[in-house]
């Protein structure tokens, strides 16, 4: 498989109130992005747990995105500043592992922020791209 | 150093108490190095407690492993204090339960005891194999004495301790309601050697190094087992409904469980090393849950197990955390 | 039962000549355990014992059952693979093969064991140094017991001898032939007094007789309230018991397919007798060490005439808190007089 054929699968979870509204606002102001993420909506990025990260990555994805409204702007108060201290840990611990830092993403895009999600979907699958498929610790039924 | 005339009066003062159900404390174990915990109810039986380099189990793990069955009708509760001995780790351990509610304060008596280290029953047993009949052991200056079967020993500490000892900031019990012996000096400056060690290295050869080391686990969930910190009822890497992490042992399965262990441990693993002692086939956990110690320490100042007001750190933010990583 | 010999140095050409996929002790990080080998990788023969049963290879932590693809109508069976030979077991994993063969082939014959099994054939190698908490003799075995062996390897210095076993030993020395020699008389009777010794050197020794029939009387005795107590429930006696053979059985799956595996268990889990009403008949450590120890040295007694624990030890080299069953059973005995 050559390098341009990769295409990168992101798995990304989005906050219901801001960047998921944020990602409709892209789509219905036509605005042009890669199409490589699966979106999975989350009322909060304070939902997201540790354990849905390693289990996409687990399960194939290349990469991984969260996102959330910016600190202070949660429609829950603080469940944002919650996941701000949950997912640096988590990226300090992927990191010290070995697992490629670049495969691990956090945004704060907000609901009218609709040109920043374009430039945040780009970023994070350039990343996914640069490195490379996930072969790691991926459930890989040759193991069976 | 803890007299151990002492300790044993203090342990019979305490289990005389009304409101006192039962002691823990550590007693020689069957044979040569071991040392097995204990649980004293008479104090007649006070008389086999020690307290020496061998004492390495946390029982802090005992606070919270007691099983609660439900109750016959009309009984209540025996809600009676347990009297525990702690070392500086362990007494951690205490704290942070405390500052978790895993267990009450009221139902603690809590007995420290300063320590000056205690040994790593590998590198011990291989310097001094085959040593069948209980052996006494006691802290000297800088050195280890052995009281061995052919004769006296003195060994430097650094090449019979535990790693966490020669690391260790906490000698000295955090928490007490009455403190056997003088305090002792720390040794452990806080650097995270080994940690900044696996950091140096490029990202190939650290997950090469842990690819190994999580093949090999066989998932006996031993670690998790003696943590004091691991006290859920339903252990969520063991759930099957829904199923996060598969039961198997191969690398996926093992990483997902030991990142996931060790998340959850972030800003609660005192340290106390039982795990990495624990594992039967030799993965070093330590270097993983000190990882996430070091990360919490610098980014947010904060060391669990040592303030029993302290909010839970992923319980609680500061508006101005870093955040350089978010796009 | 012939005596063969070989010299060490020729060793490497013996395992080539057999011509099978061959699983021998090796450190793997710190621990040693039975793992795959080519006869090019050294052989270092000159342990106690792995921390890792063999039992590992013959009935690994995890094994599939069968595979499925949506779609398909094809189920793989097991066959137990390739060809194996196990070298460097100690007797006292061989007899603990004996008795989970029993276990295997009771009610149902398990065809995953069984197959693998039958293509395994299984070289032991004489304690010579027992480890300090051996007890092996106390338990029916001993450091040269053929039980459970196909071809049994004494280290006299310069050579190993060999004895052969069974047909399946047999044929073993017939594919090395060019690589073995008649045994002298001398070497015959100089392994039969390294055994002898290797026995005498054993230090921890009980008497394990009529244990069975005491047991069940103990039922409610308060011994088993104090020797769990320190008992932390972390399985590690279990998951390096070579007796022990409970297991999990898991469904896995992963997109269109998806496969039903089996992995290592421990009665000394508190789920392990969890209903799903939520009632646990074992609820604490008290009964799950009672159980197992009941289990070890009276119910397998029962139904196979024989104990289920062979004294290799690692449980009282393992266990954190240092729960040692010589002390238990002297405290059975204790308590039954």
């Amino acid at each position: 498989m050559s390098e341009q054929q990769y295409e990168p699968n992101v798995v990304a979870f989005l906050c219901n109130w801001c960047s998921y509204a944020g990602a409709d606002l892209a789509g219905t102001s036509r605005i042009q992005y890669p199409s490589n993420l699966n979106i999975i909506r989350v009322m909060c990025s304070g939902r997201v747990n540790p354990l849905f990260v390693m289990n996409a990555l687990q399960q194939g994805a290349d990469g991984v995105l969260i996102s959330g409204c910016h600190p202070g702007d949660c429609h829950y108060m603080e469940g944002n500043f919650y996941a701000r201290r949950r997912f640096t840990l988590m990226k300090e611990l992927l990191d010290y592992v070995g697992v490629d830092s670049r495969r691990f993403n956090m945004s704060w895009v907000s609901a009218s922020e609709g040109a920043k999600w374009k430039d945040v979907v780009e970023e994070v699958v350039e990343n996914a791209k640069e490195a490379g498929p996930f072969e790691q610790f991926r459930r890989n039924k040759i193991n069976w | 150093m803890v007299d151990l005339e002492k300790l044993r009066t203090v342990a019979r003062e305490t289990i005389s108490r009304d409101d006192v159900k039962y002691l823990i404390g550590w007693r020689q174990g069957t044979y040569g190095f071991r040392v097995s915990p204990c649980f004293i109810k008479e104090p007649g039986e006070a008389e086999q407690l020690i307290f020496s380099p061998l004492c390495t189990n946390n029982l802090a793990s005992y606070l919270i492993v007691m099983e609660k069955l439900p109750l016959p009708r009309g009984e209540q509760p025996d809600t009676r204090k347990v009297a525990v001995m702690v070392k500086g780790c362990d007494s951690r351990a205490v704290v942070q339960q405390l500052i978790e509610q895993g267990t009450k304060r009221e139902e603690l008596y809590i007995i420290g005891c300063p320590c000056e280290g205690v040994l790593d029953l590998k590198k011990v047993e291989a310097k001094f194999p085959h040593i069948l009949d209980p052996v006494t052991v006691q802290w000297g200056k800088d050195k280890i004495i052995f009281q061995l079967p052919e004769g006296v020993e003195e060994v430097p500490r650094e090449e019979v301790l535990a790693q966490k000892c020669l690391d260790c900031r906490d000698p000295n019990p955090v928490i007490a309601d009455i403190t056997l012996g003088e305090g002792v000096q720390a040794w452990g400056n806080g650097e995270y050697q080994d940690v900044q060690e696996l950091e140096a290295k490029g990202a190939e050869e650290r997950w090469s190094f842990w690819e190994d080391k999580f093949n090999s686990c066989i998932r006996c969930y031993s670690c998790r087992n003696v943590c004091p910190m691991c006290y859920c009822k339903d252990c969520v890497l063991d759930r099957l409904n829904p199923s996060w992490v598969y039961r198997s042992s191969n690398v996926s399965e093992n990483t997902a469980f030991h990142l996931s262990r060790a998340f959850h441990l972030a800003g609660r693993c005192v340290e106390c090393g039982e795990c990495e002692r624990v594992c039967p086939v030799d993965i070093p956990l330590m270097k993983l849950n000190k990882k996430l110690a070091k990360e919490v320490e610098e980014k947010y100042g904060y060391r669990p197990g040592l303030d029993p007001e302290a909010k839970p750190l992923q319980s609680s933010y500061r508006p101005d955390d870093k955040e350089d990583f978010i796009l | 039962m012939e005596r063969m010999k070989i010299g060490k140095e020729k060793f490497g050409d013996f395992l080539t000549a057999l011509d099978k996929q061959l699983y021998a002790p090796q450190k793997v990080g710190e621990t040693l355990r039975f793992v795959p080998v080519t006869p090019e990788n050294k052989l270092d023969l000159e342990f106690s014992n792995t921390t890792v049963p063999p039992k590992s290879v013959l009935f690994p932590q995890v094994e599939t059952l069968y595979q499925y693809e949506l779609g398909k109508t094809d189920l793989n069976l097991p066959d137990g693979g390739e060809e194996r030979v196990l070298v460097g077991v100690r007797p006292c994993d061989a007899r603990a093969m004996a008795i989970v063969d029993n276990l295997f082939s009771w009610d149902i014959d398990d065809p995953y064991y069984l197959a693998k099994r039958e293509k395994t054939t299984v070289i032991g190698l004489a304690c010579s140094e027992p480890g300090m908490n051996c007890f092996c003799t106390s338990v029916g075995g001993g450091p040269a017991s053929t039980e459970g062996l196909d071809l049994l390897l004494t280290d006299l210095g310069e050579v190993f001898l060999l004895q052969s076993l069974t047909e399946k030993g047999k044929r073993l020395c017939q594919e090395a032939e060019g690589t073995l020699e008649q045994a002298t008389e001398e070497e015959v009777t100089s392994a039969e007094k390294l055994h002898q010794e290797a026995a005498g050197k054993i230090v921890r020794n009980i008497d394990t007789g009529g244990i069975s029939e005491k047991l069940p009387e103990l039922w409610d005795s308060s011994l088993w309230q104090d020797v769990s107590e320190a008992c932390l429930g972390c399985g590690t006696c279990t998951f390096l018991c070579p007796t022990c053979h409970c297991f999990d059985i898991q469904d896995e799956a992963e997109g269109l397919e998806g496969r039903r595996c089996r992995v290592w268990d421990s009665c000394m889990f508190s789920e392990y007798t969890l209903h799903a009403s939520g009632h646990n008949p074992r609820p604490t450590r008290r009964e799950r060490t009672r159980n197992r120890v009941n289990h070890k040295y009276s119910y397998f007694v029962t139904k196979f005439e024989r104990t289920a624990c062979v004294g290799c030890g690692r449980c009282i080299n393992l266990c954190p808190v240092n729960i040692d069953i010589l002390n238990i059973l002297a405290e059975v005995i204790k308590e039954a007089i």
